[in-house]
């Protein structure tokens, strides 16, 4: 039971803890900042400035809003992979790469062997933190998604990339631990990509976790979780973080066929949409999770990272969230 | 690339499988990107995207001859996606959200049928007869006169199916295409009828690609009917003489366990991507092949450039078990996964690859 995991770092978390994935949306500052930064026009230290303007307004945010287990919202950040690719040795920016329609992207080459080249995301979590007394989220990427979402020239195959990976991450996690971060998130979106290979990405992520004390939640959103259920159980993680909206909740289904035995950080607001859902139907679908998960198991938060909506949006979907989990507290 | 070399291996012929980049790095490279984005600013119109879309096609059929390809196609630079490139050119097909494409980082839009899907237009014809065209105007190197031709590429009526779902139209009709079976085959009527028209003007190969039946292989049954279909328009509807090719090519997983059903189908090729099972290029070495393959060894998803000799000694393998010799030395898959610079330095491979095959 990982809630008295949590009561035994210090963290006394209400029922139905209130949280989000990661990434909120930049304010339009910040976006033109980091246009101006590209073209060489503002300074490292003037876009560093503008970003823990941008942390801070999140951090303050969230706390209005009431949430119990906070992020920064990756201000500093843009994509998921690219920015530890961009960070860690072994890693070439590789060319343009097309992810659908006109939207491309600089995929990572891994050129040489990986390495931890030092603290990448310690300075930003401690900044956060420094901002309040609620406990924020470390927030790193796992190996097996950077594998899959790199090309590999070094490596024999992709286990070895991802165990490769899963040294670095796991330096990563321990140096946040020792910083004081008790909850981290380690996001793997591609665990369900290629259910084939689950056995990896359970032992990159057992490799990263094991015997580290700290409660760890992973995020996995955009996959075929039958194919990888009840299997993925097994990932060293105390907490799943599920994409459960967008599909209508489907995964209450395989969870009632087969018992879901983590913790859950349960979507309840779809980020891909621009309509806002009722207090009424988030409250529905919390109720619908109720039927088939213990309530000591059930966080509530977004479906995933709310970066792709407006700051408006994103503060109104939190809060739908939290006015949600207030309300079963009751 | 010397014709002396080709002359030794004259059966195996170096060829794309489908996509190229549509982008690079450089400014010029960056053309349609940046007139797709304009027009849907409402800053530029659809003249502007087109004259874009060509010239990158332009710019991928010239890469493909500069490397020494002797069967090449369009690049695929018009395809939002590979399904809903096809199907949102049918009637009664509705663009839905996006979805994963098998276990790739790229996404496609899914088709929802409403109604039963019409041809009521070109799907790719047009496109190959601009390629052509446009193939037509480029300077020809020396060592590749008379060798040419360009083939027209299109998404198989099992994978259309696969991907798509259906939708209420009101009229009784969902329930019908709510099978997989009533899609297959009624993509497949839409794809015969494609078939006819590339052959009335003058496409002597046509690839079908069909990568989902080898992940879904319990569709086969299926599978069959719909290519049943193609197989019929190749032979029937041809004008005296013009009987085109079919090359039935496969990626994205391992096509071990169906590869004796692929290669009694009745088409002209098999294509087949070697780069999930180690172990297939024994297997197909073993078992032969009564028709030519497309040997997808390089693969089209990973940036490491392979070993020249390794592959070679491959081929050394498999073309003595290959009937009469023929087969296409390709990519395991199209080469838009790839940045584009790595995507030329594949295709340069694959001419090396030959010259030491032949060596």
């Amino acid at each position: 039971m990982s809630r008295e995991k949590l009561e035994r770092l210090g963290l006394n978390l209400p029922l139905f803890p209130t949280t989000s994935v990661g990434s909120f949306p930049k304010p339009d500052y910040l976006v033109r900042a980091r246009a101006d930064f590209t073209k060489g026009k503002i300074a490292p230290d003037q876009l560093n400035g503008l970003e823990r303007k941008a942390t801070a307004f999140w951090i303050e945010t969230q706390e209005k809003l009431g949430v119990d287990v906070l992020v920064d919202g990756e201000m500093y950040r843009g994509d998921m992979v690219a920015y530890f690719a961009e960070r860690l040795p072994g890693f070439t920016e590789g060319g343009l790469v097309r992810a659908y329609g006109n939207r491309y992207y600089h995929k990572p080459i891994v050129t040489g062997e990986v390495s931890w080249p030092g603290p990448v995301t310690v300075d930003w979590w401690r900044y956060a933190q420094s901002l309040t007394k609620k406990p924020v989220k470390g927030m790193l990427t796992g190996a097996y998604t950077i594998m899959d979402w790199s090309f590999n020239e070094h490596y024999p195959d992709r286990r070895a990339t991802a165990m490769a990976l899963a040294v670095v991450i796991r330096k990563e996690v321990e140096a946040l631990i020792a910083a004081g971060c008790k909850i981290i998130q380690i996001d793997e979106p591609a665990l369900s990509v290629r259910s084939e290979e689950l056995p990896i990405a359970l032992e990159a992520m057992e490799n990263t976790t094991k015997n580290l004390d700290a409660y760890f939640i992973t995020h996995a959103c955009y996959g075929e979780f039958e194919q990888i259920y009840p299997g993925m159980l097994a990932l060293a993680v105390d907490n799943f973080d599920l994409e459960m909206s967008n599909s209508d909740l489907d995964l209450l289904e395989i969870f009632r066929r087969h018992p879901f035995t983590k913790d859950i950080s349960f979507g309840v607001v779809d980020v891909h949409s621009h309509r806002m859902e009722s207090a009424e139907a988030v409250r529905r679908r919390v109720e619908r999770a109720l039927t088939i998960l213990p309530e000591e198991r059930i966080w509530i938060d977004p479906d995933c990272g709310l970066k792709t909506r407006t700051v408006e949006e994103a503060i109104d979907k939190l809060r739908l969230c939290v006015e949600a989990a207030k309300s079963f507290r009751a | 690339m010397s014709s002396s070399l080709d002359s030794k291996l004259p059966g195996l012929r170096l060829a794309s499988t489908g996509s190229y980049p549509r982008i690079g790095d450089g400014p010029e490279l960056q053309i349609l990107r940046r007139a797709t984005a304009a027009l849907d600013r409402g800053e530029r119109n659809m003249a502007d995207l087109l004259d874009a879309e060509n010239e990158m096609t332009r710019r991928a059929i010239a890469d493909q001859m500069r490397a020494g390809l002797e069967m090449i196609t369009d690049g695929q630079i018009r395809w939002y996606d590979p399904i809903s490139h096809i199907a949102s050119k049918l009637d009664n097909i509705k663009i839905a959200g996006l979805q994963r494409y098998f276990d790739t980082n790229f996404y496609f839009r899914q088709p929802v049928i409403t109604d039963v899907p019409k041809r009521s237009d070109a799907l790719v014809a047009k496109e190959f007869s601009f390629a052509r065209n446009a193939l037509g105007h480029l300077p020809t190197p020396k060592h590749l006169t008379g060798k040419l031709s360009i083939k027209p590429v299109l998404t198989g009526p099992y994978t259309l199916a696969k991907f798509s779902v259906s939708s209420h139209a009101g009229n009784g009709t969902v329930e019908a295409f709510s099978s997989l079976e009533a899609r297959a085959l009624a993509y497949a009527d839409t794809l015969a009828a494609e078939i006819i028209a590339l052959t009335q003007i003058g496409a002597s190969l046509i690839q079908i690609d069909e990568p989902a039946i080898i992940k879904y292989p319990e569709d086969w049954k299926i599978f069959e009917k719909a290519v049943a279909k193609l197989i019929a328009a190749r032979d029937e509807h041809a004008p005296e003489g013009r009987r085109p090719e079919l090359a039935l090519y496969t990626y994205f997983h391992d096509s071990a366990a169906l590869y004796e059903k692929l290669i009694a189908l009745d088409v002209d090729a098999i294509g087949l991507d070697f780069t999930y099972n180690p172990k297939l290029v024994e297997l197909v070495a073993s078992a032969g092949s009564p028709k030519p393959l497309g040997l997808g060894l390089i693969d089209g998803r990973n940036t490491k450039l392979e070993d020249v000799v390794e592959v070679a000694r491959q081929i050394d393998r498999l073309l003595p078990k290959i009937h009469g010799g023929r087969a296409y030395l390709n990519a395991s898959c199209g080469l838009e996964y790839l940045p584009r610079d790595r995507a030329y330095a594949k295709l340069e491979l694959l001419a090396k690859i030959r010259a030491a095959v032949a060596a």
